[in-house]
C-alpha cells in the first residue's frame, strides 16, 4: 500500500514560496488562512536553511484524536481529510498538531473562529470527488485525478517532495548519496514514527 | 457539641425506603457505566485509525485499493531526478502516471483497525537512518499569523495525550465514580435526617438575594457543564446518533459556554461577597472535619456549626477559586492567541478541563448533599426558611445567634 507523505529538502529549498502560492491559489483558500508555508531558520546566519510545511499527515494523528466532534478523519494512505459541515471551530486540534498546520478565518468572535481549514494533501473532502461544492469547500481534488500535492509537483528545485513515502525516501537517499551530504528528514520522527524511540 | 439540649430519636435515615431503592437503582447504572468508561481505559482505541479507503474509480473495492496504490506511486516517480523520469522527452513516463478525468474514488472503511497505523509508526531499515530525532524547530515567517515561524512543536502530541487520554479519562472516572459513591451512600445510609422530626416552626435562613444569586449561578454553572460535557465526550456520547447531529451538538455548545458564562461570573462575584465572612476557617472547622459532619450517624448530636460549616466552606472556596480559575482561563481561550502564544495556549486548554471536570465532580456532591442526601436541605435555598430542628441539628451556632441565645464559653 502506498503511504503519503511529505519530505522537504532543506539543502535543496531556495524559500521561492512557490509552493505557497500556487497552493493558495489553486485551492482559493480564503484571505487570513495559509495551508502552506515556509519557515526559514537561522535567518542570515550560517547555516541557514528554509524548509516548506504544511499538514504532514502523520501517522496516528492528534488532531484527529482530539477533535471533539469526528470532523478530522485519515484515509488508509495517511491523507488526513477535515468535514467543515461539522467544524465547530474550537481549536484543539491547533493545540494538538506538531506543524501548526489547521488554520481559522477569525471571523467570529469570543474564540470560536470559524470552521477550520488545512491542507487536504490536493484530496478534497468528504463531498463527492471533483463536485463543484467540493472545490468551494476543500478546493482543488488532484489526487482524485491521480495527481499529487500541487505544492511538490511544481518545486523547482524538487525540494519538496509529496508521494508514496518510500518512493520519496528512495528518492531522497539517492539525491543524498550523490551529492554527498543531507540533513536528514525534517519532521518525519515526529509525523510519521511518533512510537520510534531515540 | 452542641449547644442544645438533643431530643429523641424520631427519624432514622434507614427510615427512608423509596430513597434507598432509588439510590440502590441508580448505583448499579453508574456501575455499568464506571465499568464502561474502565474497560474504555484499556480497549486499544486511542490510535487515530483510517476510517475511509481510496480505490481506483474503475475498479472494485478489493482490486480497486491496490490499483490506487500503483496510480500514486506511478506519479511520485515523476519527481525522481529529471534526467530519469517523465515529463522529459528523455525520461521514461510510468504507466499510470499522466491520466485525466477522476480515476481514484473513496469509499468508508466497513470495520477500521489499527492495522494500517500500526505498519505506518514502524520504520524499515531504508528509512530509519534518515530520521532525525523530534526537537523543537522555529525559525522566521513573514506571515503575520500565530506561531506561523514554528517549523516543529513535538509538544502538540503530548498535549493529545493530555487532553484526548488523561484528562478526559480521568475525568470520566472521577465524576462517574463520585456519584456511584453517593449513589451507594444513599442506598446504604439512607439520607441524613432530621432526626428530632419536623418541628413544623420555621427560621429564616436565605434571603431572596442570596437565593435568587445561588440559582443564577447554578443554572449557568450546570449549562456551562453540560455544554463542556458535550464538547469534551460528544465523541463518546452522541457519534452514535449521528456525525450530523453531533456536530450541530458541538456547535450548539461551543455558542451556549460563551453564553452562559457571564452569569456565571457574576453569581461568583456576588456570591464571594455576601458570604465571604461566614467562610472564614475557624476552629470549628476541624473537629467538624473530623467526624465528618456527623453524617453517618442518626444521632441528634452533630458537631457545632456557625451559619456554614466546613463543608459548605469547602464547597464555597471551590465555587470561589475553582470557578474564578475557569473564568480567567474561560476569558483567556475565548480570545485566542491575545495572552499568550500556542504553548501558554495549550496549558490554559488544559488547565480549563481538568479544573471544569474537578468541578462536575465536587459540586455533584453539593447536589447531591443539598436535595436527596438530607432531609430538609433543599428547603433553605429553595424557600429560603428551614425547620428549627433542621437548624438547631446542622448549624447550632447560627440558630442561637439569631434567636439571640447566648452559648455559654463557645464564642
Amino acid at each position: 500500500m502506498a503511504r503519503a507523505k511529505f519530505l522537504c529538502d532543506t539543502d535543496r529549498c531556495i524559500e521561492c514560496n512557490a509552493c505557497a502560492t500556487s497552493c493558495k491559489n489553486e485551492h482559493e483558500v480564503p484571505w487570513g488562512m495559509v495551508r502552506r508555508r515556509v519557515v526559514t531558520i537561522n535567518d542570515g546566519e550560517p547555516g541557514e536553511k528554509s524548509i516548506a510545511i504544511s499538514c504532514m499527515h502523520c501517522t496516528d494523528a492528534p488532531c484527529v484524536a482530539v477533535c471533539p466532534v469526528s470532523t478530522l478523519y485519515q484515509t488508509d494512505i495517511g491523507v488526513v481529510l477535515h468535514d467543515k459541515d461539522t467544524c465547530i471551530g474550537c481549536g484543539y486540534c491547533f493545540y494538538a498538531c506538531p506543524f501548526g498546520a489547521p488554520q481559522f478565518p477569525r471571523a467570529t468572535l469570543f474564540g470560536t473562529r470559524g470552521t477550520m481549514d488545512k491542507c487536504t494533501y490536493c484530496a478534497g473532502g468528504p463531498e463527492e470527488n471533483g463536485s463543484e461544492e467540493e472545490f468551494r469547500k476543500y478546493g482543488r481534488n488532484r489526487l482524485a485525478e491521480g495527481k499529487l500535492p500541487l505544492c511538490a509537483e511544481v518545486c523547482s528545485t524538487r525540494a519538496l517532495l509529496a508521494g508514496d513515502g518510500d518512493e520519496i525516501g528512495e528518492i531522497y537517499r539517492e539525491r543524498v548519496i550523490a551529492r554527498g551530504y543531507g540533513a536528514g528528514a525534517w519532521g518525519w520522527k515526529t509525523a510519521y514514527y511518533p512510537e520510534e524511540q531515540g | 457539641m452542641s449547644i442544645y439540649q438533643p431530643g429523641p430519636v424520631v427519624v432514622r435515615g434507614r427510615d427512608f425506603t423509596a430513597y434507598r431503592i432509588g439510590g440502590a437503582i441508580v448505583a448499579a447504572l453508574l456501575f455499568v457505566a464506571l465499568c464502561f468508561q474502565v474497560w474504555e481505559l484499556f480497549d486499544g482505541d486511542a490510535r487515530t485509525v483510517p476510517e475511509v479507503s481510496w480505490i481506483a474509480a474503475d475498479n472494485t473495492p478489493d482490486v480497486g485499493g491496490m490499483e490506487a496504490s500503483e496510480v500514486i506511486i506511478a506519479r511520485t516517480k515523476l519527481l525522481d531526478e529529471r534526467w530519469r523520469t517523465g515529463p522529459s522527452p528523455e525520461g521514461e513516463i510510468p504507466d499510470l502516471a499522466l491520466r485525466s478525468g477522476v480515476v481514484l474514488n473513496t469509499v468508508p472503511i466497513e470495520d477500521p483497525s489499527p492495522f494500517l497505523t500500526e505498519a505506518w509508526a514502524t520504520p524499515d531499515n531504508e528509512a530509519l537512518p534518515m530520521i532525525k530525532p523530534s526537537d523543537r524547530v522555529a525559525g522566521i515567517s513573514s506571515l503575520p499569523y500565530p506561531a506561523a515561524e514554528i517549523f516543529e512543536r513535538p509538544f502538540a502530541r503530548d498535549w493529545r495525550v493530555g487532553i484526548a487520554d488523561l484528562v478526559t479519562h480521568l475525568g470520566a472516572l472521577a465524576i462517574l465514580g463520585f456519584s456511584f459513591l453517593l449513589a451507594l451512600l444513599l442506598a446504604i445510609r439512607g439520607r441524613v435526617p432530621i432526626v428530632e422530626g419536623r418541628s413544623r416552626r420555621c427560621v429564616k435562613r436565605f434571603g431572596l438575594i442570596e437565593r435568587a444569586t445561588h440559582w443564577m449561578t447554578s443554572v449557568s454553572f450546570i449549562m456551562l457543564a453540560l455544554t463542556g460535557i458535550t464538547i469534551a465526550y460528544g465523541k463518546t456520547l452522541l457519534l452514535p446518533f449521528g456525525e450530523e447531529f453531533l456536530g450541530d451538538a458541538g456547535w450548539l455548545s461551543t455558542w451556549g459556554h460563551m453564553m452562559f458564562f457571564p452569569p456565571f461570573a457574576l453569581g461568583l462575584v456576588i456570591m464571594a461577597g455576601m458570604w465571604l465572612r461566614h467562610n472564614l476557617p475557624s476552629r470549628l472547622d476541624i473537629e467538624w472535619l473530623r467526624r465528618a459532619g456527623g453524617m453517618m450517624t442518626d444521632s441528634p448530636d452533630h458537631p457545632s456549626a456557625r451559619k456554614f460549616n466546613a463543608g459548605q466552606k469547602l464547597i464555597f472556596w471551590s465555587a470561589v477559586l475553582g470557578g474564578g480559575l475557569m473564568v480567567a482561563t474561560g476569558i483567556v481561550l475565548m480570545v485566542p492567541f491575545y495572552f499568550f502564544g500556542v504553548d501558554g495556549m495549550s496549558w490554559t486548554m488544559l488547565a480549563h478541563a481538568t479544573i471544569g471536570l474537578m468541578l462536575i465532580a465536587i459540586f455533584i456532591a453539593h447536589i447531591y448533599i443539598g436535595t436527596v442526601g438530607m432531609q430538609g436541605a433543599i428547603d433553605a435555598m429553595w424557600q429560603g426558611d428551614v425547620d428549627r430542628n433542621w437548624a438547631k441539628e446542622h448549624h447550632d451556632l447560627w440558630l442561637a445567634e439569631i434567636e439571640g441565645k447566648q452559648p455559654e464559653g463557645t464564642r
